[in-house]
């Protein structure tokens, strides 16, 4: 944000700290869907294990930045701008270490699923992948520039993933009533499927917390607020 | 801001001999809210609080352009006491400042010079006390002088003082920037209590404590009023920019 600095330089250095960490989490996390996505995909298990051994240093990550917050909110008593930074700080972590757990989540299914033959080609999974990567992606660039126009557009995006979604989940349907063989692995994808929607929640909820980081606004629970 | 109105600023000009220390403040103050007034060192918060009682009068070659209407009536109207208006308007300091007298003549001693005809001395100076909250502290040692109570304790007392001439306003000068913590809470207890009966209007260089215990801040720079809005608003998303880098500490 194009924001003065502030008088003390240590102050400046801390929030820049839990900036930096929340780029690197959300970077964590990104690799952390795309892997899992991979594991399912290439029938990769062992990738699969690393994704779900990745998942502590997501968790460690998020209550270190949970930590300088609190430690900031304690001893600097954050005002107008300042304050709500370090509240939206505090949910984006929040809302990114979930999105390591739906990493672990998906890969767990994926190591099931990759110990039986292939029910269907992988095809709207691997696109839902990129658009939430892009959503996680877009959500933290929104809020490194307090871009509230980008933050609109990973609210919108949120839409096509539920579509998606409600796609594959009437496809893995007809699986199931077509060969009951096929009901456990339609399942797992199922589930797959609604980690990734929920994943899209999550980013959207970054998108939200950067609206109100900006305006001061609660968007949290209205649909599309700013026009283009 | 919805209210009664209580002090009403029009088009407020003040100079020191030369020296412009205010620029056209037009600002309302609201009957039995806490008003805080903040900014840099001299930014005119001060002297504004100053003039709502008419305390510049004192200073040689000062002058006041602009209207201050106080219940409709200007209080710089050619026809209006300063005395009276001191009176109905109180103000408290920086420094505890009690007369170097008894806790009990500290409080009788304003309503006597004054010759506000008072019955019951005694009850009025029980009521001052209490309504300081410091009457549980010195009911048995009102014979002994001011000068040995502590800092805080004097603060109330000087509080206690200006409530015994029964005024309208309060106007408070950074009245904790000489306490401790805990004497700090008392009188930050004391004004939310104070303001049922009483509009406050407060100058604090404490920002925590404008947000603790305001209902209205205003935002003074360079004798300019930048922001007067809801406290609650001034901490969260104050709406000028100049606010939001002052109050974060991104100034000067």
């Amino acid at each position: 944000m194009d924001e003065k600095k502030h008088t003390s330089s240590h102050y400046e250095k801390e929030l820049q700290e839990i900036k930096d960490g929340l780029i690197y989490l959300g970077a964590l996390t990104e690799k952390a869907i795309q892997d899992a996505m991979k594991s399912l995909s290439n029938r990769d298990s062992e990738l699969a294990k690393k994704v779900i051994g990745a998942d502590d240093e997501i968790d460690r990550l998020d209550s270190d930045i949970e930590e300088r917050c609190i430690k900031i909110l304690a001893l600097r008593q954050p005002t107008a701008i300042d304050l709500r930074f370090i509240t939206t700080a505090i949910k984006i972590t929040g809302h990114l270490e979930r999105i390591g757990d739906m990493a672990v989540n998906i890969s767990e299914k994926a190591m099931q699923l990759n110990e039986a033959p292939q029910l269907k080609p992988y095809i709207d999974l691997p696109r839902m992948t990129d658009l939430v990567g892009q959503m996680i992606k877009d959500s933290l660039d929104s809020f490194i520039r307090a871009d509230l126009k980008l933050a609109e557009k990973v609210r919108r995006m949120e839409q096509e993933i539920d579509d998606l979604n409600e796609q594959i989940f009437r496809e893995l349907l007809t699986f199931m009533m077509e060969d009951s063989k096929s009901i456990h692995r339609a399942l797992l994808i199922m589930q797959i499927s609604k980690n990734m929607e929920r994943i899209a929640d999550h980013a959207k909820g970054v998108a939200d917390m950067v609206t109100y980081m900006v305006t001061g606004e609660c968007v949290r629970h209205r649909t599309c607020a700013i026009e283009d | 801001m919805e209210g009664n109105m209580i002090i009403d600023l029009k088009k407020v000009n003040f100079y020191y001999g030369q020296v412009r220390a205010l620029t056209n403040i037009s600002m309302k103050f609201r009957k039995n809210k806490v008003t805080a007034l903040i900014g840099p060192s001299g930014c005119g918060k001060s002297t504004l609080l100053r003039l709502l009682n008419r305390m510049n009068d004192l200073i040689d070659g000062t002058r006041v352009e602009g209207e201050i209407l106080y219940e409709d009536q200007n209080i710089y109207g050619p026809d209006v006491d300063p005395v009276e208006i001191r009176r109905k308007i109180g103000m408290v300091f920086q420094k505890p400042n009690p007369f170097p007298k008894t806790i009990y003549n500290n409080i009788s001693y304003g309503p006597k010079l004054t010759g506000v005809r008072v019955d019951d001395m005694n009850a009025l100076v029980e009521q001052s006390l209490r309504q300081a909250v410091l009457w549980d502290e010195v009911k048995d040692i009102l014979n002994q002088s001011a000068m040995n109570l502590s800092g805080g304790q004097q603060q109330r007392l000087c509080i206690a003082r200006a409530l015994a001439m029964k005024p309208d306003i309060l106007l408070m000068d950074e009245p904790t920037s000489a306490l401790d913590p805990i004497s700090t809470a008392k009188i930050e207890e004391l004004i939310e209590e104070l303001k049922k009966d009483y509009t406050i209007i407060i100058v604090t260089h404490n920002m925590q404590q404008a947000a603790r215990i305001s209902d209205e801040t205003a935002f003074f720079y360079l004798g300019n009023l930048i922001e007067y809005n809801k406290t609650e608003k001034i901490f969260t998303k104050p709406d000028v920019k100049q606010t939001e880098d002052y109050i974060t500490g991104r100034f000067g």
